[in-house]
Formats: C-alpha cells, sequence, structure tokens
C-alpha cells in the first residue's frame, strides 16, 4: 500500500510540474498583458508537434525537440500577438479583456483545426528522451517521466530567477503593475508585452515537447490542460508565477491521489478534472484571491 | 541659444474640443517655468504631449532640436525627459527602493550595484531612505509625491516636468518640496512646474506661462504676469 501511494504521488508530482510549467505561462501572460488566452493550450500542443518533426525530420536528438519547440511556439506567440493582439494597447479600444479572450479564443479554434488538417487525427508519438523504467523495490516510473519532471523543474527555476532575479523581469513586473509608469521610466512597454506572450508561448511549447513521449500527441491533447491550467491561475492567485507553480504541483497531486484511490476505477479518470474544480472552489472559499492573488487586474 | 525643448502651433483636439490651440512655448536650458491656468485650460494636455503620453493633433515638438512630436513616453524617457503626475503612478506593489531602481535598471548598460547607490542617495536626499523596504502604497501621498520625484531623478533629467506636485501635501512638506526642487534646479536641472498653488508657484519660479482655453495667453517674468490684466481676468475672474 505504502508503495502504491509513493508510486502515485511520484506521477502525481510529475504532472504538477507540467501543469505549473502550462500555468506559470498562462499567468506571465495575464499579469502583464492581462488577457486570459485562450490558445494557450493550442500552443501546448503545438510544441509537441513541433519537437516531434523537429525530431523526425531535421534528424535532432530526442532532446534538442525541447529547445526547438521553445523556440517555434516563441516565434509563433510572436506572430499571434504582432498580428491579433496589437488592439490591445491602443486608447482607442475598449472591452480590450473581452477583445483578447475573443481574439485568442478564435486563434485556438484555427490552431486545433489547422493541426487537425496538417497532422491527422491519429496520435502521434515521439521518441522517448531516456527509454526504460526507475524501479526501486515496487515503485515504478518510467525516466521519460523522471526527465519531464526534472526538466519542467530546472525551467521553473529558471523563470523564477529570470522574473525576479534580471533587469528584463523586473521590467516585466514594472509594466505589469503599471503601464504608464513604466513607460515615463524609459520602458517600451509594447516590446515587454511582446516578450511576455513570446515566454508564456515557450513554456508551453516546452510541455508540450515533454509531454510527447508520455501520452503521445493530438490535435485536441492542449484542451484539458489548458482548462487545468486555468484552474491553477485562479487558484494560485491571478498573475502570481509562484502562485501558478505551487498550484500546478498541488492540482497534479491531488487529481492523481484521486484517481489512485476513487473507489470506483472505470470512472476516476473521467472524474478527475472535476476534483480540481472542487479543490479549487474550496481554496477560493476561504482565499477568494486564491494563494497570492490580487484583488483587481485589468488592462489600462 | 537653441532651446531645451520648444513646441511650435501645437494642437490638441478631443472631438469637437481644441484643448491646446496653436501654443508656442520654448523651455530654455536651466529654466524654473511656471505653467498656470484655470482648470481646464490645457496645461496637463500639453505636458501630456511634450513628454510623449499624447500625440499632438497639430504642431512640431523640438527636443534639443529633434522633432519628437508623437515619440513614445519610454523614447522622452531615454532622452532624459522625466515627469510626474497630478495623481502619483508608481509601482504600488513594490518597495520604495525597488521603485527607484526599475528606471535604473531600465537604463543600458545599467548595474545593480550602481544603481541601488545612486537610488539610495536619491532617497537620502529626498528623506525617505528609512523607508526604503516599505511598499509604495503604503506611503502617505505626500511622500509617494516625493517617490515619484526620486524616481524620475533616476532617469539623470536634464529637465522634469511636474504636474501639480503641491496638490494634497501639507503645508510643511510644500515647503521641502519647493527646497527640493530648489535645490536640484541649482545644480542645473530645468524644470516645468504645472499646479494651482499660485503661492508656491510663485516663491519658486522666475518665469510664467499662462494658459486659459487652451492658448497662451501670458509668458514672462512673475512680476509682469500677476498684473497681466487678462491674466487676471482669465485665471482669478478679476
Amino acid at each position: 500500500m505504502l508503495d502504491y501511494l509513493l508510486s502515485q504521488l511520484l506521477n502525481g508530482l510529475v504532472i504538477g510540474v507540467i501543469y505549473a510549467v502550462i500555468a506559470a505561462g498562462l499567468t506571465i501572460i495575464f499579469s502583464i498583458l492581462k488577457i486570459v488566452n485562450f490558445a494557450h493550450g493550442e500552443v501546448f500542443m503545438a510544441g509537441g508537434y513541433f519537437s516531434y518533426f523537429a525530431i523526425a525530420l531535421l534528424g535532432l536528438p530526442a532532446l534538442m525537440g525541447i529547445p526547438a519547440a521553445m523556440l517555434l511556439c516563441f516565434l509563433m506567440s510572436l506572430l499571434i500577438e504582432r498580428t491579433l493582439l496589437t488592439p490591445l494597447y491602443s486608447p482607442k479600444t475598449e472591452r480590450k479583456g473581452d477583445y483578447g479572450v475573443l481574439a485568442t479564443f478564435g486563434v485556438s479554434i484555427l490552431l486545433r483545426n489547422l493541426a487537425l488538417l496538417v497532422f491527422g487525427s491519429y496520435p502521434l508519438r515521439p521518441p522517448s528522451f531516456w527509454s526504460g523504467s526507475l524501479i526501486v523495490g515496487a515503485i515504478y516510473l518510467t525516466w521519460d517521466r523522471v526527465f519531464a519532471a526534472g526538466f519542467g523543474v530546472l525551467l521553473l527555476a529558471l523563470l523564477v530567477w529570470f522574473m525576479y532575479r534580471t533587469p528584463w523581469g523586473e521590467a516585466l513586473n514594472a509594466v505589469g503593475q503599471s503601464r504608464e509608469s513604466a513607460s515615463i521610466v524609459g520602458i517600451d512597454s509594447t516590446r515587454f508585452y511582446r516578450l511576455a506572450f513570446g515566454l508564456g508561448g515557450a513554456l508551453a511549447g516546452a510541455a508540450g515537447a515533454l509531454v510527447g513521449p508520455i501520452y503521445s500527441l493530438s490535435p485536441s491533447m492542449g484542451l484539458a490542460p489548458d482548462t487545468q491550467a486555468f484552474a491553477i491561475v485562479i487558484l494560485g492567485g491571478m498573475g502570481s508565477v509562484p502562485g501558478a507553480i505551487i498550484a500546478g504541483l498541488l492540482i497534479g497531486l491531488c487529481e492523481n491521489m484521486f484517481v489512485a484511490f476513487f473507489p470506483d476505477p472505470s470512472r476516476a479518470l473521467t472524474y478527475a478534472q472535476a476534483f480540481s474544480l472542487v479543490v479549487l472552489m474550496i481554496v477560493l472559499l476561504v482565499r477568494p484571491t486564491g494563494f497570492f492573488g490580487r484583488r483587481h487586474m485589468a488592462m489600462e | 541659444m537653441q532651446p531645451l525643448i520648444e513646441a511650435r502651433g501645437l494642437c490638441k483636439r478631443f472631438g469637437g474640443i481644441l484643448a491646446v490651440d496653436h501654443l508656442a512655448l520654448s523651455v530654455q536650458q536651466g529654466e524654473l517655468v511656471g505653467l498656470i491656468g484655470p482648470n481646464g485650460s490645457g496645461k496637463t494636455t500639453t505636458i501630456n504631449m511634450l513628454t510623449g503620453h499624447l500625440s499632438p493633433s497639430a504642431g512640431e515638438i523640438l527636443l534639443r532640436g529633434e522633432r519628437s512630436e508623437g515619440a513614445a513616453p519610454s523614447s522622452f524617457a531615454a532622452r532624459r525627459v522625466g515627469r510626474t503626475f497630478q495623481i502619483t503612478q508608481l509601482f504600488s506593489r513594490m518597495t520604495v527602493l525597488e521603485n527607484m531602481l526599475v528606471p535604473g535598471l531600465a537604463r543600458p548598460h545599467s548595474h545593480r550595484a550602481e544603481a541601488t547607490r545612486q537610488a539610495r542617495a536619491h532617497l537620502e536626499f529626498l528623506g525617505l531612505a528609512k523607508l526604503e523596504g516599505l511598499q509604495a502604497k503604503n506611503l502617505s501621498g505626500g511622500q509617494q509625491k516625493l517617490l515619484e520625484l526620486g524616481r524620475a531623478l533616476m532617469l539623470d533629467p536634464e529637465i522634469l516636468f511636474l504636474d501639480e506636485p503641491f496638490a494634497g501635501v501639507n503645508p510643511f512638506l510644500r515647503d521641502e518640496i519647493i527646497g527640493l526642487i530648489q535645490k536640484l534646479h541649482a545644480e542645473g536641472r530645468t524644470f516645468v512646474i504645472v499646479d494651482h498653488d499660485i503661492e508656491a508657484i510663485q516663491r519658486l519660479v522666475k518665469r510664467l506661462v499662462v494658459m486659459a482655453r487652451g492658448a497662451k495667453i501670458a509668458d514672462g517674468a512673475v512680476e509682469d504676469v500677476s498684473h497681466d490684466p487678462e491674466v487676471l481676468r482669465a485665471y482669478a475672474g478679476v
């Protein structure tokens, strides 16, 4: 029983780290641009495919699929931001939040259907980063999962360092707090909106590349993690990167424990997402702003 | 001598309202200018255009002789134009020191240690040194005004536009701010100050520009402008 519990805890941590990477990207976009990016799950999906094709077509080693996916998702996000989101920065645009939701929702539908058209509906599985399994006693974990968690933790650590220890991160934080104030101290806000959207996309792309060898790829693979990421962002506190990381780990763990110990295993997976929302509801009853949230966030 | 900043035929139209009407204004290096006028006379709109926060509908802005109308506020800040706002615009969830460091670190080739040293020197000068660890939102209104001035100083500005620096400030702190502005001016910095506190402005500046209904109605020495019949009519209703 203890081995089973430990196995499930470890699996939950792996999922939690992946959720945290996706949610951290989403929360950066939300905290800086003040929009909910409904296309984030599709960028995650694109990251998986970019990694797959970088390995299959260019013959790159499996590990190089991750930076390739991050770079391509960064560029794809820049393209989305430059072509569709610039009206957000204009004082003439009213209801910017609504505009952001509608624009990114449209992009999500476009990307999902484009993926269906280009990649087909059959699941694809990229090669393993690291084949084999870690077996300690009765605890069993594939090395791909261990690698995904380790790389995810490394990415999150780098993100926290970037956000809180570099002038670029401080400038992002400043733009997120007040675009007006940032501009009078010499920060070109538009440049940092671009960076935030690209960075969020790169994180989603990395998560997509990391889960590819574990769950395989399909055009609709972004739907469930995207929904979870929204719950995680709210749970962590809208706009808080550390909050998103902690909430991601918590949701991953809770979801896995629920699936592992739900009395009817045949239905457990179906209810897993609902269980995360139950966790979210309980936390919000006690802390309406989430773990590290603030009351008001809207585009100036 | 080339003016530090100059506006030629500057206009700003909001729908059917002409908020600034063909304004001509030039400020020389080292001047301390007061910009006054009744509510709605276009003072803040003018400095918003002169610092890049609004694009003029017509006219030219020359910063050190270079055409600059329509440039972004960050571009003005990079060219050593600082400003403060009527309602302070701080990074409210950052500490006092962090607020000071943002402009310091935003400058090219900046170093944290050097920026921190400069920030602490400015905080000392402004009397905010003991509050460096406090979040900006927890400062009093007057302290927030001082911090905004300090943050502008981190740009090492040649010219500073202060929008109502004495509004909502107690008389003691007002005198302190006047003293600080005088010291900074003595160091060679140029100021354009917009305020309704005529007494404070008269104590501080040598040149007054008066606006009414978007147009400049007087520009000259304080003594001359204060007795100008058109100014008395437009500004004081006399």
